[in-house]
């Protein structure tokens, strides 16, 4: 017999070892078996009673060629102006209806829905899939609903880009600052080698004000406020209209809705 | 017997490797409790409109402190703003200040070496400036 045989008989036999020690253990305390396990500290549900913010589009008075909350949005977070290449950054922009809604029935629907312009951004998920990809907590779940990024742990791995199913996500893969077109003194930039997105305008929510593109658009297109207050007007629109959400059936259940 | 004895042997010492992975890990289960709870108090007070009155028209704490510990000051107010999202202050002297690095350059503008001199001469880089933006960088 070898030295090499005798290692492998060795660790078979410690693995049955083991393998009995795990049976008698789980046979004499059931309860102890494996590890617990607590679905209810998975589930980012809405709950009752807890802030959610949400926001409500409405595609109808949304103006097609009409900018204003992009560019509102991209100048107060010091978004840089990278357009038109693969290094683009954004945060809030206009995809097709069949882009922003690729898996809804696109058989005889309009002309005019087909080619309308819808705004899309960050869904803030309930159930967010890139707060899960993400390795450092550098995105995660905030108490209010927003998904949230912490620039300062951010690594850089995209893994949460790869998660995101709306392409909510820029990696900054040269130094933003030189791109920026107007530096806002109140928002800091990011650095190269990290992921933005938006964060529903966090720093505004906190001094009570409205996000910026909420703010900003000249038709009151959207609509802003907290999905978990049955008697918030966002909840009242929602009841009182027939929407959508994006890829519903991948269950990320998004903070988003769209009237269209 | 010798080959009963052997397998008799690596049964055991697969029972202690179990015996010893078992407590491990229930150690360590034990170690890492959420540290992320949601606490309902700085959501309630962070969501009320307007927030606490700002002052900012003194240092939040005396001049030596601020030498000796802005760091962890710094450190602090980033993680309670960023993760927390609990963005107001109160200094031992009970005054509200907002935990922001803008809070600090609100007043110290004027001078353009504020940060930079002490960190040349003490020959540290922070890496505040790859983002935020300095008092050199934009009028405030």
């Amino acid at each position: 017999m070898t030295m090499n045989q005798q290692r492998r008989e060795f660790l078979k036999k410690a693995g049955l070892g083991a393998l009995a020690g795990l049976g008698a253990a789980a046979g004499l305390f059931p309860a102890f078996a494996l590890e617990k396990t607590d679905p209810s500290s998975f589930t980012q549900k809405p709950t009752p009673g807890k802030v959610r913010w949400g926001m409500l589009i409405d595609t109808r008075k949304c103006k097609q060629n009409c900018t204003e909350c992009i560019v509102r949005c991209h100048h107060d977070h010091n978004v840089p102006d990278l357009s038109g290449t693969k290094n683009e950054v954004k945060w809030i922009w206009k995809s097709g209806y069949e882009e922003a809604f690729p898996t809804a029935s696109q058989q005889f629907q309009t002309d005019e829905v087909k080619h309308r312009k819808v705004l899309t951004l960050c869904n803030h998920c309930a159930e967010a899939p890139c707060t899960r990809a993400c390795p450092t907590e550098a995105t995660f779940k905030r108490w209010d609903g927003i998904v949230s990024m912490d620039y300062h742990r951010c690594i850089g791995c995209r893994f949460c880009m790869a998660a995101c199913p709306y392409g909510s996500r820029s990696f900054n893969w040269e130094d933003p600052r030189p791109h920026v077109r107007e530096l806002t003194a109140a928002y800091p930039t990011r650095m190269r080698g990290v992921v933005e997105k938006c964060n529903f305008c966090s720093e505004r929510l906190v001094k009570g004000d409205l996000p910026a593109c909420v703010d900003s658009c000249p038709e009151k297109a959207l609509i802003f406020g907290d999905l978990n207050d049955p008697n918030s007007e966002i909840r009242r629109m929602l009841a009182a209209n027939q929407t959508m959400q994006r890829k519903p059936e991948l269950g990320t259940l998004p903070s988003l809705f769209y009237i269209i | 017997m010798n080959k009963f004895s052997q397998i008799l042997g690596a049964v055991a010492a697969g029972l202690a490797v179990f015996i010893a992975a078992w407590f491990f890990i229930h150690a360590g289960h034990g170690g890492s409790t959420s540290a992320h709870a949601e606490d309902p108090a700085v959501a309630a007070a962070t969501v009320q409109p307007g927030g606490a009155p700002i002052d900012s028209s003194k240092c939040i704490l005396p001049v030596e402190q601020m030498r000796s510990s802005h760091m962890q000051v710094l450190d602090k107010w980033r993680h309670d703003s960023v993760r927390d999202g609990n963005r107001v202050y109160v200094n031992p002297e009970g005054a509200h200040f907002e935990k922001s690095l803008n809070t600090c350059l609100g007043c110290h503008n004027n001078n353009p070496m504020f940060c930079f001199m002490c960190h040349q001469y003490a020959d540290v880089k922070p890496t505040c400036w790859d983002c935020h933006l300095s008092p050199m960088e934009v009028p405030q």
